[in-house]
């Protein structure tokens, strides 16, 4: 008894007192929503990696290939029509893709192509039905037909594609290196974006800096990843050429692609004369 | 300021796309002198620095965040050249992976952001920097710099924009791509520009100077010191001269503009575009029937309709059983299913 009581006298005042701390609310929007973006970004890097449905994977090359000459096609056009029946080829593709995946595409071209149309409304009442509505039409096109391709293949096949129309090495080199990158310093930042959040109890003034803070933490650590990477590559004897052995042949899928491409090509041309 | 697909025109784009060709010429160039060979995976790990750049939120008055771009921020802290490669880069990825941005208006998004942006900002922030040699003139430097920088690229962008009706009509006089003329795209595009985005690019900006000088004071872009200032300082001069003659010509283009789209056609017959124009041009509401209809047989209509029809009533359905499925709780995997 008598022990406890020296003890409890030996305790400083301030921590026997009872105490009710809320820490006041304090706006922190903007980290939630770097959090968010980064997050979304990292989260599809790591998608592409699990492409699904292998058996009904076309050419890669040849899809790129596909994917430009119909985005040309249908920026040329004036037919209106034309551009209907692109949209609705592409409607049918992406019928037939996998729930999720589709969700997503639609949701990215549906977005710009609402966007499109707000911006469109103004033109619309002067008059300009036209291009008003063939741009927005054109922009949901052009959204849904690059969605199809980046969410359909693995981003590794789309750089070694670019690698078929003679893009020089050093390009698709570096351009690896950043959706790498890109991944790694995602996460580095998110850490940090985490660790501002769980210190920053009650008001934080200094979040803006702190913010200015990661940014050029992560830029410094850019570079010293540079530098690693430089030396672990020259200690591998990477001389900075890429070798490509993709022996595949085309599959009766490429050769019905092919022949979808060629309909559409002889479309734009039979619309364009109408 | 990404310009997505089809509000440009594919003869626009190409020539922008035309005239990145040398500007990536010369940067490769100078990043292969500046940089030696060795450093190249910087160039990788700098595009994918100035990709998240694009991802971090700040504050803005009112409780609404936006992000900043930071071209003229990689121009200072790695140089005019590398940073253009690093954005051409990082926008590259933007439009074929992400969505974000034209395939075909890439070249016109590269001179925009990777290069107008960058080495404007860059040469304005040295300019400064050159004169005023203090520490406050370099922090007045960069918050000039970057602030002109991304105003000027969105002057670009609407330049680009408000182009477009005056060179690209149909026989009617309807404008093919954009249809807003200088004198809307250029204030739709600056007001924002000037009053928020260039606020926000210049406070990140320096923000992240004060932290790095800070933190490794031996990491920035050294610049090309043997040159003769003179040169610098008649490049610089140029440079902040060309936008405000640009402006000039703009406001010139927008008066006989107009405010209307109409009295774009009108302007149409002013330069010598379609004489007949004006007629055919107010009969606005008959050219879109037409083109729905005219060219196409009535079978093919309705066996497009039912495609469309059909490919709709699937994603619906789709949709709809996936919002079942999470409700159930057992979407684990579905991305494979």
């Amino acid at each position: 008894m008598d022990h406890t009581e020296i003890k409890v006298n030996d305790m400083p005042e301030w921590l026997l007192k009872n105490e009710n701390y809320i820490p006041s609310a304090d706006k922190d929007t903007f980290v939630n929503k770097s959090i968010l973006s980064v997050f979304k970004v990292l989260s599809r890097i790591k998608k592409q990696d699990s492409p699904g449905e292998t058996a009904f994977q076309i050419n890669v090359p040849l899809q790129v290939f596909g994917t430009l000459v119909l985005i040309l096609l249908v920026s040329l056009t004036r037919s209106f029509v034309f551009v209907i029946i692109v949209n609705v080829w592409l409607l049918a593709v992406l019928s037939m893709t996998d729930t999720t995946r589709m969700i997503v595409i639609l949701k990215l071209s549906m977005g710009i192509t609402f966007f499109t149309a707000i911006i469109m409304l103004p033109a619309f009442v002067l008059g300009n039905t036209y291009s008003s509505i063939m741009i927005t039409t054109k922009v949901f096109a052009t959204i849904t037909a690059m969605g199809l391709l980046s969410h359909s293949t693995k981003w590794s096949a789309l750089t070694q594609a670019l690698k078929r129309f003679y893009l020089p090495d050093i390009f698709i080199f570096i351009l690896d290196i950043t959706i790498k990158y890109i991944y790694m310093l995602g996460e580095f930042s998110l850490n940090m974006f985490y660790a501002l959040k769980l210190r920053s109890v009650g008001k934080n003034r200094s979040k803006y800096s702190s913010m200015a803070g990661i940014a050029g933490t992560v830029f410094l650590q850019s570079k010293e990843m540079a530098e690693d990477m430089y030396h672990a590559m020259e200690c591998r004897g990477f001389t900075g050429e890429y070798h490509l052995n993709d022996k595949s042949k085309f599959k009766w899928q490429d050769y019905l692609y092919i022949g979808i491409i060629a309909v559409f090509f002889t479309l734009f041309i039979y619309f364009g004369r109408v | 300021m990404h310009i997505p697909d089809n509000y440009l025109s594919p003869s626009t784009c190409a020539a922008m796309g035309a005239a990145m060709v040398p500007v990536w010429t010369k940067a490769i160039r100078k990043v292969k002198e500046e940089i030696p060979k060795a450093k190249i995976p910087l160039l990788g790990v700098g595009a994918a620095f100035s990709f998240l750049l694009m991802m971090f939120n700040v504050p803005l008055p009112g409780g609404t965040t936006g992000h900043a771009v930071g071209g003229t921020l990689l121009a200072i802290l790695m140089g005019p050249y590398a940073a253009c490669i690093s954005v051409t880069v990082a926008l590259f990825i933007q439009a074929l992976l992400f969505g974000d941005g034209g395939i075909l208006a890439f070249g016109a998004n590269c001179f925009n952001m990777a290069f107008v942006l960058p080495f404007f900002g860059y040469y304005i922030y040295k300019l400064i920097k050159d004169h005023v040699r203090s520490e406050k003139g370099e922090y007045l430097g960069i918050i000039l710099g970057s602030y002109a920088g991304i105003n000027i690229a969105a002057l670009c962008a609407a330049i680009e924009f408000g182009i477009q009706p005056l060179l690209f009509k149909d026989g009617a006089g309807q404008a093919l791509y954009c249809p807003y003329p200088l004198s809307v795209s250029i204030p739709a595009m600056l007001i924002p520009h000037l009053l928020v985005a260039g606020i926000v690019e210049a406070v990140f900006t320096v923000a992240i100077v004060i932290y790095i000088k800070k933190v490794s004071p031996g990491t920035f872009y050294k610049g090309a010191k043997e040159k003769t200032r003179a040169v610098y300082g008649l490049v610089a001069g140029l440079i902040c001269f060309t936008p405000l003659g640009l402006l000039a010509t703009g406001t010139a283009w927008g008066e006989w503009g107009a405010d209307e789209i109409k009295e774009v056609v009108s302007g149409g017959n002013v330069l010598g575009f379609v004489p007949h124009g004006m007629k055919e041009g107010f009969n606005f509401s008959a050219v879109m029937p037409d083109y729905a209809v005219s060219g196409l047989p009535e079978v093919a209509g309705y066996l497009l309709s039912a495609v469309a029809g059909v490919a709709i009533m699937i994603i619906f359905f789709k949709i709809l059983g996936n919002m079942k499925k999470d409700k159930a709780g057992n979407n684990v995997g579905s991305y494979r299913n």
